[in-house]
């Protein structure tokens, strides 16, 4: 049995799993555990792994083995990464009329946006309280408004907070809708080049280490994980690493009692659960690119948060309070930072410079400024081809990043991305070579707003 | 008879012809002075020209601090020729004088006389400049250059009542010089008090050389010599009655003791009221705050060049010293990194000359943070004033402890401009607030 075999066996059993309903008859040809209502069958007996190319230790090195990597598919825009800024990448190059495969990390789309629990949209609103962040990011805000219990705060002027699960939920239905091709479970590790131009990408999964061959690749993995394997020069930087948590029964605290002690710090802010808030954490600045560091923050912000939330319950009024989670990816603020042909800088915005080749607009964080232009060069790389910068790892300065980074902006780059991608595709040309004309006219189309 | 009851006096025959060109030469000194004044222009050197071309100014900065500033050798320019030529500023420069003038006439016109008054304007140069002396030059403010300059702080960015107030110098003269043609130009300006005091030590220098007795006839008082005639007419002074008894010198002498007493005594007052009130935020280079209310003479040019309508004249919230000085107010701006505006327009020394370099180096004051209004004591996502500060002079710190970030600010790189203060998102008060120190 070969490995599509397998995969496709593993997907009828999975369905089957799924559908069935408990002590029915599965479909014909499997047995049937009638004693549990369980069911499980045989892939392969007896068998070792297929295709192994295992580092071996030559004189005390680890050495990895040349290799074939198994090609998954061949798409027209390989997007690398499903948060904010990739859903968004992968949506708009899929309207725009490319063939888009999408591959995320983990089981969920959105990122650090559900995944990291940063449920607070901030970023897209000015100090005028004008919205600056349209198009696709803003029809998935109409959709949550839509749903109950999905968003809370939208109001003009005001930064909403989402529920995760229902994001997750609307992401699922916007990439299906769109008809982009998606591989969850799936971690892009390394990028398939030749010289300065990337041909694809290679993930590692349960399914092995894979290649997706792509004509335009766009890095949407926050942390330029495909910029950096692909040669692109970046900053390497430190910034805060937190853990966002949610707490409960916020609306069971006796006010009465409450009163008497002073109030409990870290009670964060209410989602559209009622009586759960959000908790943020902001963490130490280290080096969200270091394993250790990574597992070091981990366990010590779990460690606080449990400890707080016993905390909190020792206070009168607040015995009810309970953990509810911890956010399932650790909050990596920035990381790696694109040099890109162009650069988003405190001094623009400042000077409010207008750029010719803008993509979208950025927003403020609480309002504080007016919108900057972010421009299309902050996208590409200086000597990689076909690869594509989104989301919080586009050419930044050091103090423009705490606003690229935010959601709305991701979802603004991400938008750019998408469509300059497919651009790059229908003209046949590097994404460097695009009449930035055409991105500005389908973002447009798109409903994207370009100051 | 006095020559303020002397219906012809302002009139004189033979002063007709060169009463015209006095009127000429005035108003085209008022015109420059406005143009020099005027917020449209991006000179802010050529408008701190206006009230440093008085003398008093001059002198007042000089005895304060021992230094002076290029722009305070036009008042003691213009003092040097006052030595020779009486009251000479008076009767071809003076804006503030020419405004007067008119006033006064048609005072005269409808029959307002100007009663008997002391040479108050003497007084108040002598009582300033022995404040000046102690550090606190008490009544420069009201040098008429500075009125005329006051004038024009409602022309500038910067709009409110306050500013109203700084312009009634001049209106109140015109009000003084209706109601009582004269009394401002001959008894109260100190600028005209301070040329007479010039030209009473020439005068009783030149007696001495010449070999003249102490019983001279008198030295002709200020208003005479705006005239320009009358050094045979009798003197008015506060002490009409020692008056025959002692020369010239004499009373100068004793004016100028008491002066200097009245004025050292008032200015330690004034200084010792001042230690005790809240300090307000300056503009960048301003002295030491005791120094800095007594230097300042409420021009107004530092308030009117502030590009980012930061300055605003005090409505006395800081104590009577401080009355209508600049104060510096964070709502709307902050003060911009390479701005050096206020600095040259100052006529007086109260502010420093600084380059862009220089100011870096001396703070308006430093930004105190409350962590109990502060966004990320509530774990909020506010990296707001860190990212705002044009000196990267603001670290955002992690507690181990309280499991959060505090902002802390670098004393030896802050040089307190307020960005971070305009920026904080915090509302109605704000997490970080620039504290004078």
């Amino acid at each position: 049995m070969n490995r599509r075999d397998w995969l496709r066996a593993l997907g009828l059993a999975g369905a089957a799993a799924g559908l069935a309903p408990l002590g029915r008859q599965g479909a014909a040809g499997q047995e049937v555990d009638q004693a549990s209502g369980f069911e499980s069958h045989t892939v392969a007996g007896r068998t070792t792994q297929a295709n192994r190319a295992s580092p071996a230790l030559v004189g005390g090195k680890v050495v990895q083995p040349q290799r074939e990597l198994p090609v998954l598919n061949k798409t027209d825009v390989l997007v690398v990464g499903g948060g904010s800024a990739g859903v968004i990448a992968a949506i708009a190059a899929r309207r725009a009329g490319a063939q888009v495969t999408l591959v995320e990390r983990y089981g969920h789309f959105g990122g650090l946006w559900t995944g990291g629990l940063v449920l607070l949209v901030i970023g897209h609103i000015l100090k005028d309280g004008k919205q600056v962040c349209q198009g696709i990011g803003e029809e998935m805000m109409r959709r949550l408004d839509k749903l109950d219990g999905a968003i809370i705060d939208r109001r003009p002027g005001v930064n909403p907070t989402v529920d995760a699960e229902a994001v997750k939920y609307v992401m699922v239905e916007m990439i299906q809708e769109a008809g982009v091709k998606v591989l969850l479970h799936c971690w892009g590790v390394d990028a398939v080049v030749n010289g300065h131009t990337v041909a694809g990408a290679v993930f590692e999964s349960k399914s092995g280490r894979q290649a997706i061959l792509a004509k335009t690749v766009v890095d949407a993995t926050g942390d330029g994980d495909l910029l950096a394997a692909a040669g692109a020069e970046f900053e390497h930087r430190t910034h805060n690493v937190g853990l966002v948590s949610r707490i409960g029964n916020l609306d069971r605290v006796d006010p009465q009692q409450a009163g008497q002690a002073p109030k409990p710090r870290h009670l964060g802010s209410p989602t559209p659960v009622p009586g759960v808030n959000w908790v943020n954490l902001h963490g130490p600045e280290v080096d969200g690119l270091d394993v250790e560091t990574l597992t070091r923050m981990e366990m010590s912000h779990r460690k606080f948060i449990w400890q707080n939330v016993q905390k909190t319950r020792r206070t009168p009024g607040y015995e009810k309070v309970y953990l509810v989670e911890t956010a399932p990816q650790l909050g990596v603020r920035i990381t790696r930072v694109l040099i890109g042909t162009n650069r988003v800088t405190v001094a623009g915005v400042k000077a409010g410079t207008r750029v010719a080749d803008a993509i979208g607009v950025g927003g403020a964080a609480g309002g504080s400024h007016g919108e900057w232009q972010i421009p299309y060069g902050a996208l590409l790389p200086v000597k990689v081809d076909n690869l594509l910068a989104a989301g919080r790892c586009i050419s930044s300065d050091l103090r423009m990043a705490d606003l690229v980074r935010l959601i709305p902006n991701c979802f603004v780059t991400g938008h750019a991305a998408g469509a300059a991608a497919a651009v790059a595709v229908r003209d046949g040309c590097r994404p460097r070579d695009v009449e930035v004309a055409k991105v500005q006219k389908v973002l447009r189309d798109q409903e994207a707003y370009l100051g | 008879m006095s020559p303020e009851d002397d219906p012809q006096i302002d009139a004189p025959a033979q002063a007709e012809g060169r009463g015209f060109a006095r009127w000429l030469v005035r108003g085209a000194f008022l015109l420059a002075a406005g143009a020099a004044l005027w917020p449209g222009w991006d000179r802010p050197a050529l408008a701190a020209l206006v009230p440093a071309a008085s003398p008093l100014v001059a002198f007042s900065a000089l005895a304060a601090t021992w230094t002076l500033e290029a722009v305070g050798w036009l008042g003691l320019a213009v003092a040097a020729i006052a030595l020779v030529r009486r009251r000479w500023f008076c009767r071809w420069v003076c804006p503030t004088g020419l405004c007067a003038d008119a006033a006064g006439r048609l005072g005269r016109r409808a029959g307002l006389r100007c009663p008997r008054l002391p040479v108050l304007g003497q007084w108040i140069a002598l009582v300033t400049l022995a404040g000046a002396c102690l550090g606190y030059p008490l009544l420069a403010w009201l040098d008429p250059l500075a009125m005329f300059a006051g004038l024009f702080a409602p022309f500038g960015p910067r709009l409110g009542p306050v500013v109203w107030w700084s312009a009634v110098g001049v209106p109140a003269v015109l009000a003084i010089s209706l109601w009582m043609p004269g009394a401002w130009c001959g008894r109260v300006c100190p600028l005209g008090g301070m040329q007479d005091l010039l030209a009473g030590v020439t005068g009783a220098v030149r007696r001495r050389l010449a070999g003249v007795k102490d019983r001279a006839p008198a030295e002709p008082d200020g208003w005479h010599a705006l005239q320009g005639r009358g050094s045979d007419l009798p003197v008015t002074t506060p002490f009409a009655s020692l008056r025959a008894c002692h020369s010239p010198g004499w009373r100068m002498a004793r004016r100028a003791v008491l002066g200097a007493a009245i004025g050292g005594v008032w200015a330690a007052m004034v200084r010792a009221a001042r230690a005790a009130a809240p300090r307000p935020l300056r503009p960048p280079g301003a002295r030491p705050e005791p120094e800095f209310t007594g230097l300042c003479i409420r021009c107004g040019n530092c308030i009117r060049v502030c590009p980012t309508a930061i300055l605003a004249p005090d409505p006395g919230g800081h104590g009577l010293a401080g009355l209508l000085a600049p104060v510096l107010r964070f709502e709307s701006d902050y003060c911009r990194e390479d701005c050096t505006r206020c600095t040259a327009a100052c006529p007086s020394g109260a502010l420093v000359r600084l380059t862009a370099d220089s100011k870096r180096l001396g703070a308006i004051g430093l930004p105190k943070v409350d962590m109990g209004v502060c966004l990320l004591g509530d774990d909020r996502e506010c990296f707001v004033c860190r990212n705002s500060c044009p000196y990267e002079a603001i670290r955002l710190v992690f507690s181990e402890v309280e499991y959060t970030l505090t902002p802390q600010v670098d004393a030896g790189k802050c040089p307190g401009c307020g960005a971070c203060e305009v920026a904080c998102p915090t509302t109605p008060v704000k997490a970080i607030v620039v504290a004078p120190q």
